[in-house]
């Protein structure tokens, strides 16, 4: 053999791991997807801080290369990559996430009106609704319980769940959760002009009044309590969010309360987001049941919508005429925090310039986080 | 000095806590053959009885130091060597002592063998020596290659109960007795094989369509935000009467003014100070911002001059 073709064949074997000789349509699309979503993150600021990692992750999820066992894949046991997605495996980046949401929420419009509550719970139709539509379309029940969490509009609800529920079905389930979060602006608010009439939208809400540092403290403790003890398996988030709400309210753990809600917080996003995006690849990804669970994603998404606006309605039925809720708070429920109670807000503003809705919508926003990681404990409960 | 007793408190009670944690407590004897003719081999290749022990908690125990007898009367019959690293039963796993009274063929080889024409009393001890892990007595007539073991791993009486309370279908299907006969032995390996998840099946059973579920879990999930609900509208009611009383008792004033101050939402304190700040000027320090934003300084040694090697030269 000579030098030349010695060159020649090192050169062709090189060739076989490129990218370009392992390519499919499969990654062609999935790369497509996120450069969509990059560009939804930086042209139209839905949802950035996921939908940037998030879409990255699908970009070196979808690299084609050759398996040669070189160490290089997330589902590769032992690649840097895989190593960091056993925070997702294993379930616990979501509830570390939780601890920063818990550290970051301010619980006072729900403790001032707690009949808020309420409408946090009602949101969770979003979740059984799909669970059923899911069991219609052939899942499993598991499967089911997977698919319909992403009605509780909680990114880190979802993953958590999902990988307990259906290991399989986790990577579809959490990017679709996430798509329909940062899409919560473009699906809620026909959904909510179309439920109510211009007198509801125009009401007035008593405002919220002063909570005492007291009731603050104990709000998480009797929380924690309360929820817990109906659904232990709901745990590691709920304890994980009381907790990092507990930082916060004391008074007396600033540090630790800023670190859970900085520093952690944006460490655990970056990795869940990076590594979640990165588990999408085609090969494990584009299959039928993906595209069935975006379909039921969505529609687990309008069911918690319309639940929430309707039961404001309903439940306006049994309160005095000066204590009366605006059911444009009601689409609030479904958690996406903050950006559904932002949606109350505009389009309340829309109707009435000086109708500020968004303490208001804070009050179902953050209970819907609890509902939701309520119903995440029940399915996980029965279901696991 | 008050604060470093509370401090050592503390200490001793996550210490003992973490003890419990690791507790022997959880481990039980979970199936025994008595009669191997030809069934399970040790490693030497010999047939001999063996005792198999479940660990029954989410955590590994290790089972060194702990007491393996077949003598009520002599709790510490069999010290199960220290120092192994395979007497570390991992969460839910089992591990098998041969009845071989040959105890130097190695840790899991006891120093007895069970009596084939009686009934045999199989007990485990903890480290001390005298506190009761889990017994059993093997009743007398065991057949050659039939294990005795407990109908599911781990189980106690009250779990059983609870599942025939709860699943009409169980005591059919698998009877009603704690401890059973295999006739398909499983030493080392959990004594009810799962084929399916009996759960999942129940649910694909019974609740075709999930309304069951929806109907379930949505119950659940109001009564808990109807109870922190009711909770909380006590303690807001609480919180405000409280209110009342510390402004009547300040400032001198009726019950009904005082509900009036009150009342007043926070964000109407936050337009007053606003407004006292934009029309005077009654004020110490003339740059000061007022905000609702935090202040961030942001610091790292990335960004610091005085950690930069390459300082921009000072002229003078």
């Amino acid at each position: 053999m000579n030098f030349l073709s010695f060159l020649g064949e090192n050169l062709e074997t090189f060739l076989t791991y490129t990218g370009f000789a392992n390519m499919t349509v499969g990654h062609g699309v999935m790369l497509l997807v996120g450069v969509v979503f990059i560009y939804l993150a930086i042209a139209k600021e839905f949802e950035p801080m996921l939908l940037i990692p998030i879409g990255f992750g699908i970009l070196i999820g979808n690299i084609p290369f050759k398996d040669a066992g070189l160490q290089l894949g997330i589902y590769e046991e032992g690649s840097v990559l895989n190593i960091l997605y056993q925070g997702v495996t294993q379930g616990w980046y979501p509830p570390l996430i939780f601890l920063g949401i818990g550290a970051m929420t301010d619980f006072s419009a729900l403790i001032s009106n707690p009949k808020l509550m309420l409408i946090g719970a009602a949101a969770q139709f979003g979740i059984f609704g799909a669970y059923t539509l899911a069991l219609l379309w052939g899942f499993e029940p598991n499967q089911a319980g997977a698919i319909g969490i992403i009605g509780g509009a909680d990114g880190p609800t979802a993953i958590f769940l999902s990988s307990k529920l259906a290991p399989s079905l986790m990577g579809a389930v959490a990017i679709s959760a996430y798509s329909y979060m940062a899409l919560v602006p473009v699906i809620q608010p026909p959904l909510m002009r179309w439920l109510t009439t211009k007198k509801e939208r125009v009401i007035r809400m008593k405002p919220p009044r002063v909570v005492s540092h007291t009731e603050k403290v104990i709000f998480p403790i009797v929380g924690l309590l309360l929820t817990c003890f109906l659904v232990p398996s709901g745990l590691p988030l709920l304890g994980m969010l009381f907790f990092g709400n507990l930082l916060k309210e004391s008074g007396v753990t600033r540090r630790l309360a800023e670190t859970a809600r900085g520093p952690l917080i944006d460490t655990i996003t970056i990795l869940l987001g990076i590594t979640v995006g990165a588990s999408t690849q085609a090969t494990q990804f584009l299959t039928i049941n993906s595209l069935k669970i975006f379909g039921l994603g969505a529609l687990s998404f309008v069911i918690a919508t319309m639940a929430g606006v309707l039961f404001v309605k309903f439940f306006n039925l049994f309160l005095k005429k000066d204590n009366k809720i605006n059911p444009l708070i009601g689409n609030a429920g479904v958690s996406a925090v903050p950006d559904s109670a932002r949606i109350s807000q505009v389009v309340g503003l829309e109707y009435d310039s000086t109708n500020y809705l968004l303490m208001h919508a804070m009050g179902p926003n953050v209970a819907g986080v609890i509902g939701s990681a309520v119903a995440a404990g029940i399915l996980l409960g029965f279901l696991g | 000095m008050k604060q470093k007793i509370i401090f050592g408190l503390l200490l001793f009670v996550c210490t003992l806590s973490g003890v419990w944690a690791q507790r022997t407590t959880f481990l039980k004897i979970n199936e025994v053959l008595v009669i191997n003719k030809d069934n399970f081999q040790d490693d030497y290749g010999n047939k001999f009885p063996w005792i198999e022990i479940y660990n029954a908690s989410p955590g590994t125990v290790d089972i060194a130091g702990c007491f393996i007898t077949n003598d009520i009367n002599n709790p510490r019959r069999y010290p199960i060597p220290k120092g192994d690293v395979l007497t570390k039963i991992k969460p839910r796993q089992h591990v098998l002592f041969w009845a071989d009274n040959m105890p130097t063929r190695g840790t899991f080889h006891v120093n007895f063998t069970l009596d084939p024409d009686q009934s045999n009393y199989i007990a485990l001890f903890d480290s001390d020596g005298h506190t009761l892990i889990d017994s059993v007595t093997v009743p007398a007539g065991q057949r050659p290659d039939i294990s005795y073991g407990l109908l599911e791993d781990g189980w106690s009486q009250k779990r059983l109960e609870e599942k025939l309370r709860l699943n009409s279908t169980y005591k059919e299907k698998n009877g009603s007795e704690l401890w059973v006969y295999f006739e398909q032995v499983t030493p080392s390996s959990n004594n009810k094989i799962l084929d399916t998840n009996e759960r999942i099946e129940k649910f694909k059973k019974n609740d075709e369509r999930g309304v069951g579920m929806t109907i379930t879990a949505m119950a659940v999930v109001f009564i808990g935000l109807i109870l922190l609900f009711l909770f909380f509208k006590l303690i807001g009611n609480i919180a405000v009467s409280l209110s009342h009383e510390r402004a009547m008792k300040a400032s001198g004033i009726s019950k009904e003014e005082a509900k009036g101050i009150i009342q007043t939402s926070g964000d109407i304190y936050a337009a007053i100070a606003m407004a006292i700040y934009e029309a005077t000027e009654l004020h110490d320090e003339e740059n000061t911002i007022l905000t609702i934003k935090n202040t961030a300084r942001s610091y790292s040694p990335w960004n610091s001059k005085i950690y930069t090697l390459r300082e921009t030269p000072i002229k003078k």
